[in-house]
This record gives C-alpha cells, sequence and structure tokens, in this order.
C-alpha cells in the first residue's frame, strides 16, 4: 500500500506543470525576439503572446494596450501574473519545499540555486536588447531541472505524478502555440501573406525545438499542414502532443500496474480517448480546416484529465453537478 | 591568567596569538588556572591555519548552507525571506570525561521527568504528600487533564528532550533549563557535521570524535518501541505544522533521517478514534506522531478550537491508545521555568539519588521571601518569565540599563508567579571567528536525549554561540549562531592520527 500522501503527489504534478510552463515562456519568447525582428511593427508582434496564454482580457485590464515592454513585464517579472516566469518558478519552489522530504538534495540544491540567481535578476536583463539572452538562461535552469530530477528522483510514486504533470502542462502548451499561429494565418493571410512565408513557420518550429528535426523529415520547403501535423503527431518529437500524450499512458499504466493503484482506471479510459483523437485527426485530409475544433478539444481533455487524478489521487471535491453526473 | 601562548608550539605569530578568554571558562584552553593539556594538540593544530582562508571559507560555508536551504524562515507582511543560523568554524570540544557527567546527568533527569509525569497524571503523590506545591502543577496552564489516567506506551512521556547546559567559570556543568515539549536544533548538529566534513577537512583531520549520524536511526528505533501495544510494524509519521513554520527545516530533516512521512494536520483524519494518513491508495493508519506543534494546536475538539493545524479527534485516538504520541501531551507541566527550581527533589523523590548535573539556583517569585531577594537584586539577578521561550523578555540585571530595570521591576511586581530570577553565570566561552579576528565567545550547549524502552544520547549536542560581543544570549533569534561540537572518543590527550 502506497505511502505516498496525496499532498505531496499533488505538489510533484505541480511542480514539473510550474517548471514546465516557466521554460515553455522562456523558451517562445526566446525564440520570438530572435527570429521576429525586422517583421514589421514590434507591438502587433508582441500581441500574440497575451492571445497565445488567453489573458486577453487580464492583460487589457492591468495595462491597455500591448507593447514589448509591458508584455515582458507581464510574462516574465509580474508575480500576479500566476503564469509569468518568475511566478512560475516560485510556485515550483513553493511546490517542491513542501516536497522537501522526498525528493533529493540536488534537486532542491537545484530549485533553490536557480530561484535565487532568477532572484538576481536586473530590470535591465528584461529589457528588449536582452530578453534573449535571460531567456534561455532560465530556459537552461529549467531544462537542469528536468535532468536532476530525471538522474536522482527516487522512482516510486511521486515519479509519475511528476511525469505526468510535465506532459500535462508540455502537450497543452504545444496545443496552445499551434492553435495561436494557425489562427494568425487563418485572419491575417488574406490580407498580408508575405507574413506567413517561411520564417514564419520555421519560427514556430523553433517554438517547440523541432525546426532542425523536421527539417531532416521535410527537407525542402515548409507547408502549414506538415508543420501542424508534425508538432500534433511526430510521436519522436518530444512537444509533439502524441508524444507527450503517450508519455502520460504510460505514467497511468505505472500507476495501475505497478504500483497497483486502481482507481487510475477512469484517468485511463481519458488518455485512451485522446489517443484515439489523435490517431483519427491525423488521417483527417481536412485538418486544417477543423484545426481550431481540435485543439480546443485536446485543451479540454486535458483539463478533464488533470481533474480526474485531482479527483481520485489529490483529494480534490468533485463539483456538485458531477457528483451527481457519475452517480 | 592561562594564555594561548602557553600552549603554543610554533614560535611565531599565529592567528591565535591574541585571543584571550577574558577570565572565563574556556571550551578549548580549560580553566584560567588549570590549562586543559589534553587539548594543546588541537591548538597547535589550529595556530597553522590561516585566518584569511578560514573567513573566506565559511563564507563559502554560509553560502551553501543557504543554497541547501538550510535555513530558518522570517515571515514579513508579504515576503518570506530564508535566514541560516551562522555557523562558526571553530569547534567546541567535549573531553570524553565531560561527556560522561552530561550524559549521564541527562539520562537521570529525563528518568525522573517521565517518573513525575506518570506520577502527575496518574496518583499524584508528590502533590498529595506536598513535596511539590499542589497549585504548581494544577493551576499550570500546561497541565492537562484530558491525560489523566492515560498510560503511554512504556511509561514514556517525554521521548525527545533537549537539555540547556551551561559552564561556570570552574568548568562545571549545570542545567539552565529542560525542554521536554518539542525541542528543536538536531538537525544542525548533524548538519554542521556535515559541514565541517565538507568544508574544513583540515581542522578535524586525524581527531578521533564521536559520529553524530546516528540519530536518525535512534530516534527511528524509540518511536517504534513506543508504538501502540499489538501493533508490530507501526507507521510513524512526523507532523509538522507545515512549510511556513519556522522550523520546517528541521522537520524534514527528521522525516529524510527517519524515512517517514512528514505530514500535517490536513494529511490525517481520525475515524472510530483510529488516525489515518490521506496517501493516493487512499487512506492509511498511522501508529506514532512524532509532533511538532504545541499541545494547544494538535486537536480543535479539546485545545484550541480556532487551529487549522491540528488533527480533529486526536486526543480520542490517543486516550484509547491506538495512536501514541511523542512527545506526549501534557509534558509542559514538567519543563516550566518554576518546575525547574524543583528539580532537584523531583530527582531525590523518585530516584533516590542527587543530581548528576546541579541547577542554577533559582528564586521562585511566587515565593515572597524569594520575591524580595530578587526585587532587591534586580541589578545582579538574570529575571526571566516562567511561560515564555527563545530568550524573549530575558532581563540580565548585570547588563541592563536602569530603564531595562524600572521596566522588569514593574513586570516582576504585575504578576510574580510568571518570573523566576537566577544569579549571573559566568558562561564559559569558545575561540570564535569574529571580524577582528579570534575573539572569546560565550556558549552553551544542548545535548538530545531520545527514550524509548531506554534512553540515548547523540554524542555532543547543539552549541550555540552569542555571536554578539559580552552577550550572554544565545538564541538565534537574538543574534546566536552554532558550532560543531566534538565529543573525543578517548580519554587523555588528544592525539592528531597520522600527523
Amino acid at each position: 500500500m502506497s505511502s505516498l500522501l496525496s499532498r505531496h503527489a499533488e505538489c510533484a504534478f505541480w511542480m514539473a506543470r510550474y517548471f514546465e510552463r516557466a521554460e515553455s515562456v522562456a523558451r517562445v519568447m526566446e525564440v520570438h525576439t530572435s527570429f521576429q525582428r525586422g517583421r514589421g511593427p514590434a507591438d502587433t508582434a508582441w500581441a500574440w503572446l497575451v492571445t497565445l496564454y488567453s489573458d486577453e482580457a487580464e492583460f487589457a485590464k492591468a495595462y491597455g494596450q500591448p507593447t514589448a515592454e509591458n508584455v515582458i513585464q507581464f510574462y516574465v517579472t509580474n508575480l500576479d501574473n500566476p503564469s509569468s516566469i518568475q511566478s512560475s518558478i516560485r510556485s515550483a519552489r513553493e511546490n517542491a519545499r513542501a516536497l522537501r522530504p522526498l525528493i533529493p538534495t540536488d534537486m532542491w540544491f537545484q530549485v533553490n540555486d536557480f530561484y535565487n540567481r532568477l532572484l538576481a535578476f536586473t530590470p535591465s536583463d528584461f529589457t528588449e536588447m536582452k530578453l534573449s539572452r535571460t531567456c534561455d538562461a532560465i530556459k537552461r535552469g529549467c531544462y537542469a531541472q528536468l535532468g536532476v530530477a530525471e538522474a536522482t528522483l527516487y522512482r516510486d510514486e511521486i515519479w509519475p505524478f511528476f511525469r505526468l504533470g510535465l506532459f500535462i502542462e508540455r502537450a497543452d502548451q504545444m496545443s496552445r502555440l499551434l492553435d495561436v499561429k494557425f489562427a494568425q494565418l487563418a485572419t491575417g493571410a488574406r490580407r498580408d501573406p508575405a507574413s506567413f512565408d517561411f520564417s514564419f513557420w520555421a519560427t514556430l518550429l523553433r517554438s517547440a525545438s523541432a525546426y532542425h528535426a523536421f527539417r531532416r523529415i521535410h527537407p525542402s520547403g515548409v507547408e502549414p499542414e506538415d508543420v501542424a501535423k508534425f508538432l500534433l503527431f511526430d510521436v519522436r518529437t518530444p512537444r509533439s502532443v502524441s508524444h507527450c500524450v503517450g508519455e502520460i499512458k504510460s505514467m497511468i499504466l505505472l500507476l495501475e500496474e505497478s504500483f497497483t493503484l486502481a482507481n487510475a482506471h477512469r484517468a485511463h479510459e481519458q488518455v485512451d480517448a485522446i489517443l484515439s483523437g489523435l490517431v483519427r485527426a491525423a488521417g483527417d485530409p481536412a485538418l486544417l480546416e477543423t484545426l481550431h475544433a481540435f485543439n480546443d478539444w485536446v485543451q479540454m481533455s486535458l483539463i478533464s484529465l488533470a481533474n480526474e487524478l485531482g479527483y481520485v489521487f489529490f483529494g480534490y471535491q468533485k463539483p456538485a453537478a458531477q457528483i451527481q453526473a457519475s452517480a | 591568567m592561562g594564555t594561548v601562548t602557553a600552549l603554543k608550539a610554533s614560535p611565531t605569530a599565529a592567528p591565535f596569538e591574541a585571543y584571550q578568554p577574558g577570565g572565563f571558562y574556556c571550551e578549548l584552553l580549560g580553566a584560567p588556572d588549570n590549562l586543559n593539556q589534553n587539548l594543546a594538540a588541537l591548538w597547535s593544530h589550529l595556530q597553522q591555519l590561516e585566518i584569511g582562508d578560514l573567513v573566506a571559507r565559511s563564507k563559502d560555508a554560509e553560502r551553501e548552507l543557504f543554497t541547501l536551504g538550510i535555513t530558518f524562515t522570517v515571515y514579513s507582511d508579504r515576503n518570506a525571506i530564508d535566514r541560516i543560523l551562522p555557523f562558526d568554524v571553530l569547534p567546541r570540544v567535549l573531553t570524553a570525561a565531560d561527556w560522561r557527567v552530561i550524559d549521564g546527568g541527562v539520562k537521570q533527569r529525563v528518568r525522573a521527568l517521565n517518573l513525575f509525569l506518570w506520577d502527575v497524571y496518574h496518583d499524584q503523590h508528590i502533590l498529595k504528600d506536598g513535596t511539590l506545591p499542589a497549585e504548581l502543577i494544577l493551576r499550570n496552564a500546561n497541565f492537562r487533564p484530558e491525560m489523566m489516567g492515560y498510560d503511554p506506551p512504556r511509561g514514556a512521556y517525554v521521548h525527545i528532550a533537549g537539555t540547556d547546559i551551561i559552564r561556570d567559570g570552574a568548568g562545571v556543568f549545570y542545567v539552565l533549563e529542560d525542554n521536554a515539549r518539542t525541542p528543536s536544533g538536531v538537525s544542525y548538529v548533524v548538519e554542521n557535521r556535515h559541514l565541517m566534513q565538507r568544508a574544513f577537512p583540515d581542522l578535524m583531520r586525524g581527531f578521533a570524535i564521536e559520529s553524530v549520524s546516528e540519530y536518525g536511526s535512534q530516534l527511528a528505533a524509540k518511536l517504534s518501541e513506543v508504538a501502540p501495544a499489538g501493533v508490530l510494524d507501526p507507521q510513524v509519521v512526523l507532523l509538522s505544522p507545515g512549510v511556513f513554520n519556522s522550523a520546517y527545516f528541521e522537520h524534514v530533516f527528521l522525516a529524510r533521517e527517519i524515512g517517514i512521512p512528514l505530514v500535517e494536520g490536513r494529511d490525517l483524519t481520525v475515524e472510530n478514534d483510529r488516525v489515518f494518513m490521506k496517501t493516493v491508495s487512499g487512506p492509511k493508519p498511522v501508529h506514532v506522531i512524532y509532533r511538532r506543534l504545541n499541545d494547544d494546536f494538535l486537536d480543535p475538539e479539546i485545545f484550541n478550537p480556532e487551529s487549522a493545524l491540528g488533527v480533529p479527534g486526536l486526543m480520542r485516538a490517543v486516550r484509547k491508545g491506538h495512536v501514541t504520541l511523542a512527545n506526549a501531551v501534557g509534558t509542559g507541566v514538567a519543563d516550566d521555568k518554576a518546575v525547574y527550581a524543583y528539580l532537584p527533589r523531583i530527582i531525590k523523590y523518585y530516584l533516590d539519588q542527587d543530581p548528576i548535573l546541579p541547577n542554577v539556583k533559582t528564586y521562585i517569585c511566587r515565593e515572597p521571601d524569594d520575591l524580595r531577594y530578587v526585587l532587591d537584586n534586580l541589578d545582579k539577578l538574570v529575571v526571566k518569565p516562567v511561560g515564555e521561550s527563545g530568550g524573549y523578555g530575558i532581563c540580565v540585571g548585570p547588563k541592563a540599563t536602569k530603564a531595562e530595570i524600572d521596566i522588569i521591576r514593574e513586570a516582576v511586581k504585575r504578576d510574580p508567579a510568571n518570573y523566576i530570577g537566577q544569579p549571573m553565570i559566568d558562561l564559559s566561552v569558545c575561540p570564535t571567528l569574529t571580524d577582528d579576528g579570534v575573539e572569546p565567545r560565550h556558549v552553551d550547549l544542548r545535548p538530545f536525549a531520545v527514550t524509548g524502552e531506554d534512553t540515548w544520547l547523540l554524542p555532543g549536542g547543539l552549541t550555540r554561540v552569542a555571536l554578539k560581543k559580552g552577550s550572554i544570549v544565545v538564541n538565534s533569534s537574538q543574534g546566536g549562531g552554532t558550532k560543531d561540537t566534538w565529543v573525543l572518543r578517548e580519554d587523555g590527550p588528544l592525539k592528531e592520527e597520522g600527523a
């Protein structure tokens, strides 16, 4: 019988999610500042980031119109924004602190060292001039975090919960990124077709650290549909949705089989449904027309899966309506 | 007067050349008129060190403590500030003979305290025959009537004790305070040693010192020994108030050392008078709780109803004998500063022995004669509130200003029963690295004793050092730091092996 406290399982799940989220924001910003330069008015170029994280309302309330400066502030240093890089790392560290009795010293050392380095950044590190370098450092800090977990974390029940948080977040981030980029294509292509050239799609691939891998599979040209399929369905791409959901499935199997947690069966059914949905979509000739609906469905399914994990393992209370529905 | 020069082997100027213990007993040199020749080898070893280098390395070491999160947390309105407990690299050394006295004395005390608590919570012989004033116990805020008639496994109430010990100018040890509730600090003992081994191997090289690494396994064994009868493979947990508690690092340290879950109140539930923890595979029975939560917060059904940190129904499970708390509820009547004054009588009463470790002479302000003496001698005495800990509210008469004396006079007059007075002891000193070089600073010692079937002491204990020049208050909240504490394995002169 497992001795892993529900609270600790939840902390492991969220610690990984927050690291992944910080890394994702840092990577998208880094790629964006590096590769989007010289492509028209800078301010509209930053507006899409607000769309990416569905923060339009929050952002408008706090800042009004997006500018390079306030978008960077909102997503990097603003502690009132729970998804900013600094908020995410701080939350990851708080979870790590609660998990301190279970994680190796190396892992805790890494979190603290990283967090203290983050606190040592000054406003000048977040100006457009230095942003790319700063985001790169943050990204590497997050990679180091995953690396030290991989190298040192004991593989008891805490491991699958850590990995579940990581891959649910990563799949969600990938789906959102694709959704926003294809929405830009849909609304902007007629008005300004020239801006959806090779470089636009290359930037998207780079945002997923997938540009060179894509090149190896598709040596010439960049077709939007190839990009979408690569980032959604290529299981060899560590950020593709299919890859992430496959990892989620194997972690749920680990919980069920190695740790005999029978109450994982609903989560198991849910992840199977997402996998089938991915297989169906991969064979859909009209994928690009239905891409937005599909991404919506992916994101909703992931939310529902995370909730299910919360109900059975973390001790979340089901909302009254759901209790009735499942009764 | 003893000086370092008397023991110095090197003819050239050395870092400790200017060190003068100033008439106090020095933990490394001995008494001013009776130098401790046994530690001469350590002295000559220290003399070879380069101070600049030591300072640089000790800064590195403190940075390391910070990154490792070996910190206590100070909370202000919005921010949580992590602070390390300052660490001084120059060790405090106890000879094997010193240690025999402390080991025997603390064990005797813990035994007496447990027998006393059993009596208080059962037949109360010691109160009925007038050996102790009954109202001192029965009206004590820390007396818990809920514990009457409850039989803790193996008669152990105080499973973990931290006894504060000081040493006077002649080198005699005295007990200053018993901590029988939830004493803290043991994690620093072990972490300080680890730090010493990592960062200052040259300081320790070749000396035969008792290990401190056994604490976790001893504690685990003792906690299992006090499991409810019939439980063969008890689930032990450590109950912490949570990450916001200033001692959270220590809770983490202990849970890791023993390999037990670190739980908070919200992780536990009581059903049918049994305690369970909420795990990913459902409720799991819990048998022993090493709690680092004060009595008041443990069970909102019985104690503070506002407490969100505790577990409703916990005391029902305790009284039914389904779970053991370590330490037991209600031990506060034994380590009260007023009860402390009676400890020699308590030892005599239950063990028919004289105390191995004497008390500091204590004037109990609840008693009219003592009160008069204290009020007449405020400038000579250390006056302490009985209910406080952490060094708060203490007035050190000989060092106090006139205004401070007036304040304490009013406080004592207003509520005499809340105060005790003690003569100021010339606390021993230990060479300490300061901004002005190596200087004497006052130290105390808190050895840790764990009790199940019997009692075991961690060799050494926590040496706290008052880093402020001249200060005798060693608490971390009052500018105190810590030192590694060495207990020598063998009698006779300390030998540097292979040197």
